[in-house]
């Protein structure tokens, strides 16, 4: 009886709770329904193509809309502070759809395939050739024309299609190094290796010294396949690791036997039971110093910052150890590009295409670019005339890096089709190999090779 | 007097005998409700961490709290915009129930009360489609969605795709066959002489409808209203699929906007999921009555 009396008074709560409820709803209906009612794009398609240009000015009439998967709180504030200096310079006020980025990509091809923004976010390499060929995205030759000079040929090489149009504007990069922390190498009197024996020898050392020598996880699947880029890159070359992403190479090639074998020596060295740990639990390693090297790509510097701000001045990094072979001057390393890109099949973009492509324009500065590294220093500028004063120092000697590589890749999974990337395939068989390094290779490398001549025929390539 | 010396003995070691299988039920029941709990209050606390803070403390996610406050609620609040999520949701989940206990209540209505030979038959197609796993659909309902017009405040793209108002009809859609088949379960135990003395007295139809029959069946729309607030609001499938536009989302799909590009703070996850599991969990505890005689209604025939 007690107990039911007093069920009755939580209920009787619970009521008055609910009673708030009901009423908020309310409440956020009169706020918002005036930015709602600003939404809609629909009407620009009736409207007549309104950006005629004007002779003197870069006012722009009409709508433009913008896919935009950049939806960390900073990127946020970087995408919106690009486009109120676009609004600034030419009236035009960019209508941005934000979709958190993982989702982004998970539905691109819904995305493109039906009513999408006319302007959107994606990546170079073959994940920009695939839906250039498929008809999901507008070539913008004349756009490039205009801003070409700023880029270099590592970046230009990276928006061409399989037809030779160019389809992006590159507006981001970030590069594959290896990260140290200063202070443990300078009490511990570590020096930085430039070659693998170095590398082996400093990962003894470690070791006997009770650390972790190389943090490692591969929970995410992605991590493992930086490091068979850089073991490709640097023992087998840049013309062979393409080779291989695009099927000209096979995987039962003795060559890519060599990669594993030499990564084998590596893995002893790694983080007990990496399989199961994220990249983020493998950085807080290195950031407590229980770990010496980690090998990520320099967005790690933001789960640094968030861990342990005193430890970010902390970081540096260096390129991966090279092999001392011919494959040495390439300098090769997985730097991913970002680009913008015009849709096809967004239904006002033949009112919008104008102003679309006056968009791209604007992202091809390097003063535009500079505000998204400004938000978020993980977005490294490509422009060629962006103000490399007003970067930190690890950005300065990543583009020092960068810029002396004489052959850059995008990154496993942006350099082969999408079905042979995924959690299926090669971060199944990366994991394969991670969990036995020392199984019968030339099994795996058959069985990688079957699955890859198992996929469907795709024409472009 | 020695058989009441022995009742005696024995009252008081079977109160004994009770009091301890009594405790050891409490003992059990009380384990299982703290496995149960486990998960939810395991987040509760992670939610109320620093992640900077759990991060630097070798044990992780397992180590005693230094700091505990709310600003990964403020957080989830302002800068994941939540606010305009529960709207969404609200916009998308109350049509949909109201939509759905209307059309299902004029079906089960119809099959209930009068006969006209294909009753079972219409019943049956209605509850089979309710099989159906809404999986199998997507591709063409996603073509199709593509393709159906829709007018203008309905819709700001003159699509069925990427709009509130599609999400409203493929819940309705998807529900009306459970609930009707329900409904008329229930409709089916009333007295079969209201309706007949409504008739006499003239009433027509609608009149039967709505004035006799809504009425009597209001605990069993109640019931039926409150599963269907959670299914819906429990959505991630339809939201996912159908949408486009990030701002239009569902509380359930928005959840994704916690997760970074490459970093994702656990602590703040944990703050959003409770929240976003919040206003179901106030109304199970409200309606919880009805939530349970949902689960058997239409079970009995009368």
């Amino acid at each position: 009886m007690d107990s039911q009396v007093t069920r009755r008074e939580v209920l009787k709560k619970g009521l008055i709770g609910a009673a708030g409820l009901t009423v908020l709803p309310s409440v956020i209906a009169a706020c918002s329904t005036s930015s709602a009612t600003t939404a809609p794009t629909a009407a620009a398609a009736t409207q007549a193509p309104a950006a005629t240009p004007t002779p003197n000015a870069n006012i722009l009439t009409g709508k433009l809309t913008l896919g935009n998967n950049h939806s960390d709180a900073s990127d946020l504030k970087g995408v919106n502070a690009i486009n109120d200096a676009f609004k600034a310079l030419t009236t035009l006020a960019v209508t941005t759809n934000t979709v958190d980025h993982n989702t982004f990509q998970d539905q691109i091809n819904n995305y493109l395939g039906a009513t999408p923004d006319d302007v959107f976010f994606w990546f170079s390499g073959y994940r920009m050739r695939f839906f250039a060929d498929k008809g999901l995205a507008t070539a913008i030759d004349d756009t490039w024309a205009k801003v070409s000079s700023n880029f270099t040929a590592g970046f230009a090489n990276a928006v061409v299609g399989n037809d030779k149009k160019v389809y992006g504007i590159p507006v981001d990069y970030y590069p594959w190094c290896v990260f140290y922390r200063k202070t443990l190498f300078a009490d511990k009197k570590y020096t930085i290796p430039a070659t693998w024996d170095d590398l082996i020898t400093l990962c003894k050392k470690m070791q006997t010294d009770g650390l972790t020598p190389i943090a490692f996880s591969d929970k995410d699947g992605w991590p493992a396949m930086g490091t068979f880029d850089i073991l490709n890159l640097r023992m087998n070359g840049y013309d062979f690791h393409v080779g291989l992403m695009t099927g000209a190479q096979k995987w039962t090639d003795p060559k890519v036997t060599a990669v594993f074998q030499k990564w084998a020596t590596l893995i002893p060295f790694y983080t007990h039971g990496y399989a199961g740990l994220t990249w983020q639990q493998a950085c807080d390693t290195l950031v407590r110093k229980t770990a010496g090297l980690f090998f990520l790509g320099l967005f790690m510097t933001g789960e640094v910052a968030t861990v342990d701000a005193t430890a970010s001045a902390d970081i540096d990094f260096f390129p991966f150890p090279f092999m001392g072979n011919s494959f040495d001057a390439e300098q090769a390393l997985d730097a991913p590009i970002d680009i913008a890109m015009i849709s096809a099949k967004s239904p006002n973009l033949a009112a919008d295409l104008v102003n679309a492509k006056a968009y791209m324009e604007f992202w091809a500065k390097g003063s535009t670019q500079l505000l998204m590294y400004q938000a978020n220093n993980g977005f490294i500028p490509t422009a060629s005339d962006a103000d490399t004063t007003k970067f930190d120092v690890l950005t300065q000697k990543a583009v020092q890096i960068v810029s002396k590589a004489q052959k850059i890749t995008q990154f496993l999974d942006r350099d082969t089709r999408p079905d042979f990337a995924g959690a299926n395939a090669m971060q199944s068989f990366l994991l394969n190999f991670l969990n036995a390094p020392t199984q019968d290779l030339a099994k795996l490398q058959a069985s990688i090779q079957a699955f890859w001549d198992a996929l469907p025929v795709y024409a472009g390539n | 007097m020695s058989v009441t010396v022995m009742a005696g003995q024995r009252t008081a070691h079977n109160v004994a005998r009770r009091r301890l299988s009594r405790g050891a039920l409490y003992v059990f029941l009380t384990v299982l409700a703290l496995i149960f709990l486990w998960p939810l209050l395991y987040a509760a606390y992670t939610s109320l961490r620093p992640y900077g803070e759990v991060v630097a403390n070798p044990n992780g996610f397992f180590s005693t709290p230094a700091t505990l406050n709310l600003n990964n609620y403020f957080f989830v609040w302002n800068g994941g915009n939540y606010p305009q999520f529960y709207l969404n949701t609200a916009l998308i989940t109350i049509p949909a129930v109201i939509l759905t206990l209307w059309i299902s209540s004029m079906v089960a209505f119809t099959i209930s009360r009068f006969n006209w030979g294909f009753n079972m038959l219409v019943l049956m197609i209605f509850t089979a489609g309710n099989l159906l796993p809404p999986q199998v659909i997507i591709v063409p309902l996603y073509r199709l969605y593509n393709l159906i017009p829709v007018p203008a405040p309905l819709s700001d793209n003159g699509l069925m795709y990427d709009q509130i108002i599609g999400l409203i009809l493929i819940h309705t859609t998807f529900q009306t066959g459970f609930c009707s088949f329900v409904l008329s379960n229930y409709m089916k135990t009333l007295s079969k002489e209201l309706v007949e003395a409504a008739m006499i007295d003239g009433a027509g139809v609608f009149t039967i409808y709505a004035r006799v029959i809504m009425p009597l069946v209001r605990p069993a729309l109640a019931a039926l209203g409150t599963l269907l607030f959670v299914w819906i609001y429990n959505d991630f499938f339809w939201s996912v699929m159908l949408f486009k536009s990030g701002d239009k989302r569902p509380i359930t799909a928005a959840l994704n906007n916690l997760q970074g590009t490459f970093f994702t703070d656990p602590t703040v996850v944990a703050a959003g999921s409770l929240m976003a599991a919040i206003p179901t969990i106030v109304l199970y505890l409200i309606l919880q009555r009805y939530f349970i005689s949902g689960l058997t209604l239409g079970s009995a025939k009368g």
